[in-house]
Parts: structure tokens; C-alpha cells; sequence
């Protein structure tokens, strides 16, 4: 937090940001409220994750905080439901794709325990699947192959019978990889002109906990905060694990329970599935768990064919 | 008066509360201290030092602890002191931090027997050869001792913090609130309460919204309000259930669509609610307003007061730096008519319900020389500035005022400045009034 010795002075910064809401139709300050909105949720993630208090943090103040986080996300998905949608034939459920892309060592950065290593690469083509496969048709360039490769994913990981198909799945993604090693510094630079990309991994941190399709449907608004949402929406950001054994059990002992290499439930998510028998073994808690309210990340199979033979130029 | 230290984080005042006849004024400090002052009579011989404060006992009334369970340290820090109504000699109050409430005597001594037959002057045994009469012990006067003992602690009845306690009218039973829970007590029973009011969601996911004060209504002994940080007050009726889930009352001002912002719902969380001396009225204060609501209308308050509004461009600063958590107390005057609340750079402010008035003072060793008159300060947002005009840009945010009481019949303030006290009276009457 900002120290707060002697007389502030008030960033023009922040002046800017101040006041009230503008509308999101509006054009020109359609940026800067999303701006604001961002920084406003950075700084809320900043405060819920970065405070390590000696006593118990303020139970009125985290819940201030979370629900300043639900509001800007529930905004964040009403725009996003207002773009183009792809319509998928077989939905896979929600949950399997979210703990796939609850992979990415992106959201680990803040949370401590979840650490794996990704194997289909660094985080930032991860960041990169998870915006709309719609933005393949405004971008070519930058977002395509992992993008791509990431819906098919989804589709194809949610039936039991997985494995021999996400084997196959995983070796290509590696092969489109290598075919796009710069998709990372590209999309950073498409992303410039959005409000804040950059901060995604920090404003990321979170404890993946079943990231919601929705954000296929998201504009590159959304990017910026890649998983943010999705970690958040499903299971709320008061189930931080660490977070959540101090606030609010009554007698608490999961705390010390808390292991990356040993809890289960619920904490599947802090597991990075970097393998098909690691996706497999965090399907199975989601399964049971309900959809969370936000619109699944559909994606017609055939379409899905064509985008992989362009890319993989067969 | 004021008493000025060193600034250590203890030292900092956390709770000012006068007692009922406003001969007593007792501060509580983030180290677990209690401070009472007593107002000096009125003397003959010196008119003009009339009811000054000055301290009459001191004590350590919480110490920190450690939660082994959750690993998390139990501040010390006094949220509230209450007084109960005096029965007898004795003074006793309740202070509590964030999960233990403790029932304090303070009792006065002032004469000490003399003259006992089997002991000597300082107790030892006499030498019973010596001892040739009897003697009647009498009692001498001796320097004024006052006294504090814990008479009981009322332990292990919240799981979150408390944030408020309330005497009730009937002098028996108090009620203490933390975030979820709001419990009711006798004063004589300390191994149990009962909950009277429980908002904790069976989801803690759920959960949007958390108690954040709670008071009894002066008169009437079944009525209780408390404050959400969503901005609402429920009156509740404790002869309607065991468990008040379900208000009386629901008092909630609808959202202001031209002031709508992503800090809405944070500075509409009240940080105080305190029911006037009638009983008609209630008093709120949230980030940037006091409101005086009536007990008989629900749909808005009757009257809003701008604390200072000039932060409303300001909130996502101050969101960053916190201070939009700061919870600021008010008060009423002992009629009702005026009422009065803190601000940051040591600016407290008072608003005159009848005239509709205002003036903002401030708080400091400047200007709070002896006898001196309070300056009226002023705060100024870009256009025209006067000379002593603050800017709102160089306002001190650490200095902030969150704590005020107001003596229940005469015109005397107590203001907390961090880790200062200052009591203002006003001898002649001002327009104020």
C-alpha cells in the first residue's frame, strides 16, 4: 500500500481516473473508464493478496473489497456477453476446460503454493488462450495459434475419454508452439494499445479455482485480466484458501492441511495439470461442482479443424 | 487539555466515551489502556478553572493474545468503552476489544482505618505486652485511591470482531456486535449470552455484507438498531423473536444514480449509528456524510449532512491508501440539536440541525492554546481561496479524528487526534446552540 506519512499529494494520474462512472458505450472515455476499472481491480487483487497481516484482517474490509471485485467482473461479463459468440454443436463443460486453463503458471505468481512448471510453455501464450477465438478474426497475427489450439482443448478434454486424445492435443500444441515463439512479445504489443495488458499476470494472481468460459466470449478488454474472473467467479475470491482459513472458519484447521502436493478438494485448482493424468485428476472434483453463472466457451468443432490445418499448415 | 507523548502506536486513543452524568470521561488506546478523567467541581476560589479534566485513574484493561489456532494475533486495542448507569458509589464501565468484553468497578478511597488493637501502622503484629487498652479503630482520611478491579470478563462469545457494545435502558442485560453476530449478555452471567442476531450466510462465499455497529434505543429496553456496510439500519424488536433476523425496520436511503461510482457501496458502509437522547432520531455517519434519520420513516433520512464532499474526486486515492475504510464516529449534543463528527487533518465538524450551520474546527497544539477560541477553518476546492484556507490537496490524511464524544448535558467535546485528547468547552454560549 501507498505510505501514508505526511501530506498526499494526489497523482494526476488518479485525478484522471477519479469521478464518476462514464459509460461504458461512450468511445473516447470508454478507455478510461475501463482504465479506472482496471486499476481499480488491480488494486482491490493488490489488497486482498498482498496484505499479510499480524492479526486477522478486517472482515468488513475484505468484503468491500470482494464485492468492489464481483461488480467490476460481473461488468467485465455483461460486456463480454454482448460480443459475437461462437456457437458450439457439443459443449463441453465448463468445469474441465477451466481447470485446463487453470494450468498457467500466471496465476501463480501471486499465490504461493502453485508453482508447476507449464508444460505447453510460459505464461503468456497461455494469457493468449484465453482470449475469444472471435479475436482470431481481428487479429491474425498474434493470438491465433494458441488460441486455437486452447478452445480445441477445451472441447476435447471434457469426455472421460480423454487421455489418448489430449496426448495426441498436448504434442501438438508443442508443435504449434514452436511454430509461433513469438507470440508472446506479439501479443503483448497488440495488447499495448488495451487498457493494461501487461498487468494481467500480477492482477492475475489468484488462486485458480475453475476459471469461467466466458472469457473466450470477452473482448480484449478482458485479456488484460486474463483468468482473473474465471478463477474468481466460480468458487468467489473469498475461497482463497490461505484467505479463507483466516477469515472465516470458525475453527480452522485446513490452513495447516494446505499443501500443493497434497490437498485435495477445492485445492486442485493450485495445481498446475501440466499433464494429461494431472488434467485428469483435477476433472474429477470439478465435475461435481455446478456451473458457475458465466457463459461457457463454445466453439464449433469443425471450425476448430479448419483454424488447426491452417496453423498447422496441412 | 490535552495530554501529549511520543507518538507510539499504543498510545493511540481508539474509544472516548463520557459516562452518564459527564463527571467522567474514559479513553481506551491501541495498547489495551484505559484512561479516566474526572472533571474537576467547580471551585469558588478560581471560577475560571472550573470542570477542567484530569486524570483520575489509569489502568490496563486488555493485553494482546494469541489465537494458536489460527495463528493470528488478538490486538489488545480497546474498540469500545461504555458506562453502565451508576448504582452506587462505585464507577463501572465495559471495555472491549476484538473478542473479550470486560466489566470494570472503579471505586474511590479516601479514608483508611487507624488505630487497630493487634496491628501496628504497618500491619505488622504488635507485641501483645504492649498492648494496654482497647481502642476503636477510627477512620482517617488519606489521599484519594482509586481502585479498578475486573469484575467480569465475558470471553468466547465472538467468533469475528466486535465492533460495538450497548448498555441496555434496563441496566441488566448489554448487547455486544461483531461482524456477523450480535450476542446479548447479562451483566451477572459471564459463561453465556445469546445470539440474537446472526447474518453469517451458510455459504461464506455468500457473504456481501457484514454488521458494522450496533446500539440499544435509549428508552425502550426490546429495541435495538444496527448498520451494514451496505448502508442500511435495521430496527429490531426483541420481543418479536428470539432471534431478530427479521428487522422491524428497514431505514435505507435508495443509491443517488448521479453519484453512482465503483465506490458506492464503500462509502454508503456506515461506520456508526447512534440513537439520539429522545429516542426519535438516529444519527449515521458513512465515508462523506452524517444523517439523521427518523424512527418513523424508513424510506430516507430526514436530514443529510456533507462532511466533506470534496473527497468525492478523490476516492480511488484514497481506496488505494485505505482511508476509505477509516470508520468515523458522531455524536449528538445533550439536545439533540446539534451534532458533530471528525474529518481528516485533525478537522472535526458540527452541524447545527436548527440554524443549519456548520463549522469546521480543528484539533491542534496551535490552536488549542488555553482558553483560546477554536478559528473556524475551511477547506477549499479550486476558485476563490482565503488566506487560512486548506487546499484539498494538502490535507494530512493520517491525521484523522474517527473518535468524538460529546458531554450529555453541557457543551464539553472530547477529541481524539491519534494519540492526543483534546476537550474543548464552551463557557459562553455560542451560536451554536
Amino acid at each position: 500500500m501507498l505510505g501514508k506519512g505526511g501530506k498526499r499529494k494526489f497523482d494526476e494520474h488518479e485525478d484522471g481516473l477519479e469521478g464518476k462512472i462514464m459509460s461504458p458505450s461512450d468511445g473516447p472515455s470508454k478507455v478510461s473508464y475501463t482504465l479506472q476499472r482496471q486499476t481499480i481491480f488491480n488494486i482491490s487483487l493488490m489488497k486482498l493478496y498482498n496484505h499479510r497481516p499480524l492479526t486477522e484482517p478486517s472482515l468488513q474490509k475484505t468484503v468491500l473489497i470482494n464485492n468492489m471485485l464481483r461488480r467490476i467482473q460481473e461488468e467485465l461479463k455483461q460486456e463480454g456477453s454482448l460480443r459475437p459468440v461462437f456457437t458450439p454443436s457439443s459443449q463441453p463443460p465448463t468445469e474441465p476446460s477451466d481447470s485446463y486453463r487453470e494450468a498457467p503458471p500466471a496465476f501463480s505468481h501471486l499465490a504461493s503454493p502453485s508453482a508447476h512448471p507449464c508444460d505447453l510453455g510460459s505464461t503468456t501464450p497461455l494469457e493468449a488462450c484465453l482470449t475469444p477465438a472471435s479475436l482470431l478474426e481481428d487479429d491474425d497475427d498474434t493470438f491465433c495459434t494458441p488460441q486455437a489450439m486452447q478452445p480445441a482443448a477445451h472441447t476435447k478434454l471434457s469426455p472421460p475419454a480423454l487421455p489418448p486424445e489430449k496426448d495426441s492435443f498436448s504434442s501438438a500444441l508443442d508443435e504449434i508452439e514452436e511454430l509461433c515463439p513469438t507470440s508472446t512479445s506479439a501479443e503483448a504489443a497488440a495488447a499495448a494499445t488495451d487498457s493494461a495488458k501487461g498487468t494481467s499476470s500480477e492482477a492475475g494472481a489468484q488462486k485458480p479455482e475453475g476459471p469461467q468460459e466466458s472469457r473466450a466470449d470477452d473482448s480484449k478488454l478482458m485479456d488484460s485480466l486474463p483468468g482473473n474472473f474465471e478463477i474468481m467467479t466460480s468458487t468467489g475470491f473469498l475461497t482463497d484458501l490461505t484467505l479463507d482459513d483466516i477469515l472465516f472458519a470458525d475453527i480452522d484447521t485446513s490452513m495447516y492441511d494446505f499443501d500443493p502436493c497434497t490437498s485435495a478438494s477445492g485445492t486442485a485448482s493450485k495445481m498446475a495439470p501440466v499433464s494429461a493424468d494431472d488434467l485428469l485428476k483435477t476433472l474429477a472434483p470439478y465435475s461435481s461442482q455446478p456451473v458457475a453463472p458465466s457463459q461457457p466457451f463454445k466453439m464449433d468443432l469443425t471450425e476448430l479443424d479448419h483454424i488447426m490445418e491452417v496453423l498447422v499448415g496441412s | 487539555l490535552s495530554h501529549a507523548s511520543l507518538l507510539r502506536p499504543s498510545d493511540i486513543i481508539s474509544t472516548v466515551e463520557f459516562n452518564h452524568t459527564g463527571e467522567l470521561l474514559a479513553t481506551g488506546d491501541k495498547g489495551g489502556r484505559v484512561v479516566i478523567f474526572q472533571r474537576e467541581p467547580e471551585s469558588k476560589n478560581a471560577p475560571h478553572s472550573q470542570g477542567e479534566y484530569d486524570v483520575y485513574s489509569t489502568f490496563q484493561s486488555h493485553e494482546p493474545e494469541f489465537d494458536y489456532l489460527k495463528s493470528l494475533e488478538i490486538e489488545e486495542k480497546i474498540n469500545k468503552i461504555k458506562w453502565l448507569p451508576q448504582q452506587n458509589a462505585a464507577h463501572s464501565l465495559l471495555s472491549t476489544n476484538d473478542k473479550t468484553i470486560k466489566l470494570w468497578k472503579i471505586t474511590e478511597r479516601d479514608k483508611r482505618p487507624e488505630g487497630y488493637n493487634l496491628k501496628d501502622e504497618e500491619g505488622k503484629l504488635k507485641d501483645l505486652s504492649t498492648v494496654t487498652s482497647l481502642q476503636v479503630p477510627v477512620l482517617k482520611p488519606m489521599d484519594l485511591m482509586v481502585e479498578v478491579s475486573p469484575r467480569r470478563i465475558f470471553a468466547n462469545g465472538h467468533t469475528y470482531h466486535i465492533n460495538s457494545i450497548s448498555v441496555n435502558s434496563d441496566c441488566e442485560t448489554y448487547m455486544s456486535a461483531d461482524d456477523l453476530r450480535i450476542n446479548l449478555w447479562h451483566l451477572a452471567i459471564t459463561d453465556r449470552s445469546f445470539n440474537i442476531v446472526d447474518i453469517k450466510p451458510a455459504n461464506m462465499e455468500d457473504l456481501t455484507e457484514v454488521i458494522t455497529a450496533s446500539e440499544f434505543h435509549p428508552h425502550h429496553c426490546n429495541l435495538f438498531v444496527y448498520s451494514s456496510s451496505k448502508g442500511s439500519l435495521r430496527l429490531c424488536d426483541m420481543r418479536a423473536a428470539a432471534l431478530c433476523d427479521k428487522h422491524s425496520k428497514l431505514f435505507e436511503e435508495p443509491e443517488d444514480p448521479s453519484n453512482r461510482s465503483f465506490f458506492s457501496e464503500i462509502i454508503s458502509s456506515v461506520s456508526d449509528v447512534k440513537f439520539s437522547h429522545s429516542g426519535r432520531y438516529m444519527l449515521t455517519r458513512d465515508y462523506l456524510t452524517v444523517k439523521v434519520w427518523d424512527l418513523n420513516m424508513e424510506a430516507r433520512p430526514i436530514e443529510t449532512y456533507q462532511v466533506h464532499d470534496y473527497l468525492r474526486s478523490k476516492l480511488c486515492s484514497l481506496y488505494e491508501n485505505d482511508c476509505i475504510f477509516d470508520k468515523f464516529e458522531c455524536a449528538w449534543n445533550g439536545s439533540d440539536s446539534v451534532i458533530m463528527t471528525g474529518a481528516y487533518n485533525n478537522f472535526f465538524r458540527m452541524f447545527d440541525r436548527n440554524t443549519k450551520r456548520d463549522v469546521t474546527l480543528e484539533a491542534s497544539r496551535e490552536s488549542s492554546k488555553p482558553r483560546a477560541v477554536l478559528k473556524p477553518r475551511r477547506v477549499c476546492v479550486g476558485g476563490k481561496r482565503r488566506r487560512d484556507d486548506i487546499s484539498v490537496d494538502s490535507l494530512d490524511f493520517t491525521k484523522k479524528i474517527l473518535h468524538t464524544a460529546w458531554h450529555p448535558a453541557e457543551n464539553i467535546i472530547a477529541i481524539a487526534a491519534t494519540n492526543n485528547l483534546y476537550i474543548f468547552q464552551d463557557k459562553v454560549n455560542s451560536e451554536m446552540h
